[in-house]
C-alpha cells in the first residue's frame, strides 16, 4: 500500500471543509435574518467568537469606564474547562475504583443475579433526579458534584465489567487452572486482561454519561466550570457566550473521546484478533 | 498487553487526576487590610461562606470591591453564586450556607413549615419598587382586571409572583380567572417575541428588553408596597453562625452600609462594580439603582424594618403564601418576629 501524498489528504478533507463553510453561511444566514426575535437570542458566528475571545482575556467591561475584568465571573473559559475536566476526572476515578471491582465481583454468577437489578435501576435513572437531595446530603460545594458524576458513570463501567468477565473464554481459565493457578493470580493474570477492551468502551460511555450529567450538577453553585458559565450565561440573555460555551463542551466530548478511542487501539488492539 | 503497563496506565491516570486537582484557577487576589474603609479586624480566622445573587445592590459592591476580604484579611470568605432564592434556602437547609441573599417570599418559606430553616433575617438589602413591574403587551390592557382571561408569565415562587398575586387579590378578582404560568426570567423575552404571553412581572434584565420591545409597564412592586405588601431582597444568616461570630456579622453588616451609601454618595464607583458582576454596562446599572430604596444601617435598625415591622411584613407574606399553597402553615406571629435579628445592623449603626 503506498502512503498517501499530502494532495490526497487535501482532497479527502475537502468535503469536510465545504461541509463546515456551509453550516457557518446559514447560520450566519439565520442569524442575520431575525427569524427570532429579539434578535440577541441568534447571535451570529462572528458575535459567538467574540464573545469566547473575551471570555479567554482580560477586557474592559466597557460603558466608558477603564475597569479590566478577568475573563468571564474571574475565570478564564479555559479555566471554567479545567474545574469542569476536573470534577469529570475526580468522579471517573471513583467509578472506576467503584464499578470495575463491583463487575468482577458480579461476574460470580450468584452475585450477579443479587446485584444486577440495582445496577440497572441506578442506570436508569436520569441523574438530575437525585441533585436535590445530594445538595442535602453532601453540600453544596464539589462533593455533591462528584458524587453525582460518579452516580452517572459507575453502572456503565461496571456492567460493561460484568459483559466482558461472562464472555472470558472457558479454555483460557481452564489453561491457567491446569497450571496450578489461585482465584487470584486467575483474576489478574486472566480475567482482567481479558475484559480490559470490554473496560474501555465502558469507560467510553461513561466519560459520555459524565460529561451530560456535568451541566446538571453545576446547576447549583457551579462557578467556575462550563456547565455553570453556560447556564449563567443563558439567565443573563448572554446568548452568545451561552453558545460559546456548548461549543466548547461538544468539541471538549469529541476530545475525550478520541483520547479513550485511542488508548483502546493501544491497550487492546488484539481484540478481534484471537 | 501485560500488567506493567496496565499497572502504569493506572498510575498514570491516578497521577492526572492528582494534578488536576491540586492546581488552583481564578485570579483572586490578596487581602489588603489597608484598604478597608475602617479599621481591619485581624483576630477573626473563620471561614465564613456566602450565597449571592446577581442583583443591582450592596452586596455584589461588597463582593466586588472586596471589602470583607480587606476588613477580614484573616478570615476566608467564599462567594457562591445562586441563580433564585430557592436555590439558596435549599444550600441553607444543606447546611452549606453561613450568609445568603434571598428574596422575602423565599425567606418566610425558610422560617415556615415544613422547612424551619433555623436562621435569621439579619439585613435588607433593598426594598424591591420598580425593578420588579408588570409589562403588557402593546394594547392589550391599562390595568390588572384588563388582563382576565390573559396569559401572565412570571417565575413562581418569587417576590414578583408574590407581588402579582397581591395585586390580583387588591383589584377583588380571583387569580383562577388568569392563565399564570411559571417560567425562568430568560425564557420569558422569546416567549413574549413570539406573543404566547400577553403580560410578565418580571425583573431585569428581561424587564428592559420587554420594554424596549414596546411593553407597557401597568403596576411595579412599589404600588403593591404602597398597598401594604412590601417584597424585599433580604440577608439571612444560620443562627448557629450568628451566635458564634457576633464581630464577623458586625463588619459584614459595616461592609453592608458602606455600600448602601456608597450608591448615593458614589453612584459611578458602585455602578462599576454593579456593572463587573452583574453583567450591565455602567449606565444601565445607575438606572437599575432606582428601582430598588436601599436603607443605611441606621435606617434599618429602626421600628420601622428590622427593629420590628419587618416581622409582621413575613407574617403577612407566610399568610399569604398558605392560600397559594406556598407553605404548609403559618407560624406564630412571634416566630416571624424572632425571626429577624437587628442586632448586627445596630451594631454597625453604632459603630459610625
Amino acid at each position: 500500500m503506498t502512503r498517501p501524498t499530502t494532495a490526497d489528504r487535501a482532497r479527502a478533507l475537502l468535503p469536510h471543509v465545504v461541509l463546515l463553510a456551509v453550516v457557518l453561511a446559514a447560520w450566519t444566514a439565520v442569524a442575520a435574518s431575525d427569524l427570532v426575535s429579539p434578535s440577541y437570542l441568534t447571535p451570529s458566528p462572528l458575535e459567538v467568537w467574540n464573545a469566547f475571545v473575551r471570555a479567554n482575556s482580560d477586557h474592559p467591561i466597557g460603558g466608558g469606564v477603564d475597569r479590566i475584568v478577568r475573563g468571564e465571573e474571574n475565570y478564564y473559559l479555559w479555566e471554567h474547562l479545567l474545574a469542569s475536566l476536573q470534577r469529570i476526572g475526580l468522579g471517573l476515578v471513583f467509578a472506576v475504583l467503584v464499578g470495575i471491582p463491583l463487575g468482577l465481583l458480579m461476574g460470580v454468577r450468584a452475585i450477579g443475579a443479587l446485584l444486577g437489578p440495582y445496577v440497572d435501576f441506578l442506570r436508569s435513572i436520569p441523574p438530575l433526579a437525585y441533585i436535590g437531595f445530594l445538595v442535602a446530603w453532601f453540600g453544596i460545594y464539589d462533593t455533591s458534584k462528584v458524587w453525582l458524576l460518579f452516580l452517572a458513570a459507575f453502572p456503565p463501567i461496571a456492567l460493561a465489567t460484568l459483559n466482558g468477565v461472562r464472555g472470558v473464554r472457558g479454555d483460557y481459565l481452564d489453561a491457567i487452572r491446569t497450571l496450578g493457578a489461585g482465584r487470584l493470580s486467575t483474576v489478574t493474570q486472566v480475567v482482567l486482561p481479558a475484559t480490559l477492551p470490554d473496560i474501555l468502551s465502558g469507560l467510553r460511555v461513561a466519560v459520555g454519561f459524565a460529561w451530560t450529567t456535568v451541566v446538571a450538577a453545576e446547576l447549583v453553585n457551579g462557578l467556575p466550570g462550563i456547565g455553570g458559565l453556560a447556564y449563567l450565561s443563558g439567565s443573563q440573555n448572554k446568548i452568545a457566550l451561552s453558545v460559546a460555551c456548548i461549543i466548547v463542551i461538544g468539541l471538549t466530548a469529541i476530545a475525550l473521546d478520541l483520547l479513550i478511542r485511542l488508548a483502546e487501539r493501544r491497550l487492546a488492539g488484539w481484540r478481534g484478533k484471537d | 498487553m501485560n500488567r506493567h503497563t496496565l499497572r502504569r496506565g493506572a498510575a498514570a491516570a491516578a497521577v492526572a487526576a492528582l494534578l488536576l486537582s491540586a492546581c488552583s484557577l481564578g485570579g483572586d487576589t490578596e487581602a489588603d487590610s489597608s484598604a478597608c474603609p475602617w479599621e481591619a479586624d485581624e483576630s477573626v480566622d473563620t471561614t465564613v461562606r456566602i450565597g449571592y445573587q446577581k442583583i443591582p445592590n450592596g452586596d455584589v459592591i461588597v463582593k466586588d470591591q472586596k471589602i470583607l476580604e480587606n476588613c477580614l484579611p484573616n478570615a476566608t470568605i467564599e462567594w457562591s453564586n445562586f441563580a433564585s432564592g430557592g436555590d439558596v434556602i435549599q444550600a441553607f437547609g444543606g447546611g452549606s450556607l453561613d450568609i445568603g441573599l434571598a428574596g422575602s417570599s423565599p425567606s418566610t418559606r425558610a422560617l415556615s413549615e415544613p422547612l424551619n430553616i433555623p436562621v435569621s433575617v439579619i439585613w435588607i438589602h433593598d426594598v424591591i419598587g420598580s425593578a420588579e413591574s408588570l409589562v403588557v403587551q402593546e394594547g392589550v390592557a391599562t390595568d390588572i382586571v384588563g388582563l382576565k382571561g390573559k396569559t401572565i408569565a412570571t417565575p413562581f415562587g418569587s417576590t414578583a409572583h408574590f407581588s402579582l398575586l397581591q395585586a390580583i387579590a387588591d383589584a377583588g378578582e380571583d387569580p383562577a380567572a388568569y392563565n399564570l404560568i411559571n417560567s425562568e426570567p430568560e425564557q420569558i423575552a422569546p416567549a413574549w417575541g413570539r406573543k404566547d404571553i400577553d403580560a410578565a412581572w418580571i425583573w431585569d434584565p428581561t424587564l428592559s428588553e420587554l420594554k424596549s420591545q414596546g411593553g407597557e409597564v401597568i403596576l411595579t412592586s412599589e404600588d403593591t408596597a404602597e398597598a401594604g405588601k412590601p417584597t424585599y431582597d433580604l440577608a439571612i444568616a444560620d443562627n448557629t453562625f450568628i451566635a458564634e461570630n457576633p464581630e464577623v456579622l458586625e463588619t459584614w453588616a459595616k461592609a453592608q452600609d458602606y455600600a448602601v451609601k456608597q450608591i448615593s454618595e458614589d453612584p459611578d464607583k458602585a455602578a462599576e462594580s454593579v456593572a463587573v458582576e452583574v453583567g450591565v454596562t455602567t449606565e444601565e446599572a445607575k438606572g437599575l439603582f432606582d428601582g430598588f430604596v436601599f436603607l443605611t444601617a441606621e435606617e434599618q435598625a429602626s421600628a420601622d424594618w428590622l427593629g420590628g415591622k419587618l416581622g409582621q411584613d413575613l407574617f403577612a407574606t407566610a399568610q399569604f403564601l398558605l392560600t397559594q399553597d406556598g407553605i404548609a402553615a403559618v407560624a406564630d406571629a412571634s416566630v416571624y418576629a424572632a425571626g429577624v435579628d437587628a442586632g448586627p445592623a445596630e451594631a454597625a449603626a453604632q459603630a459610625d
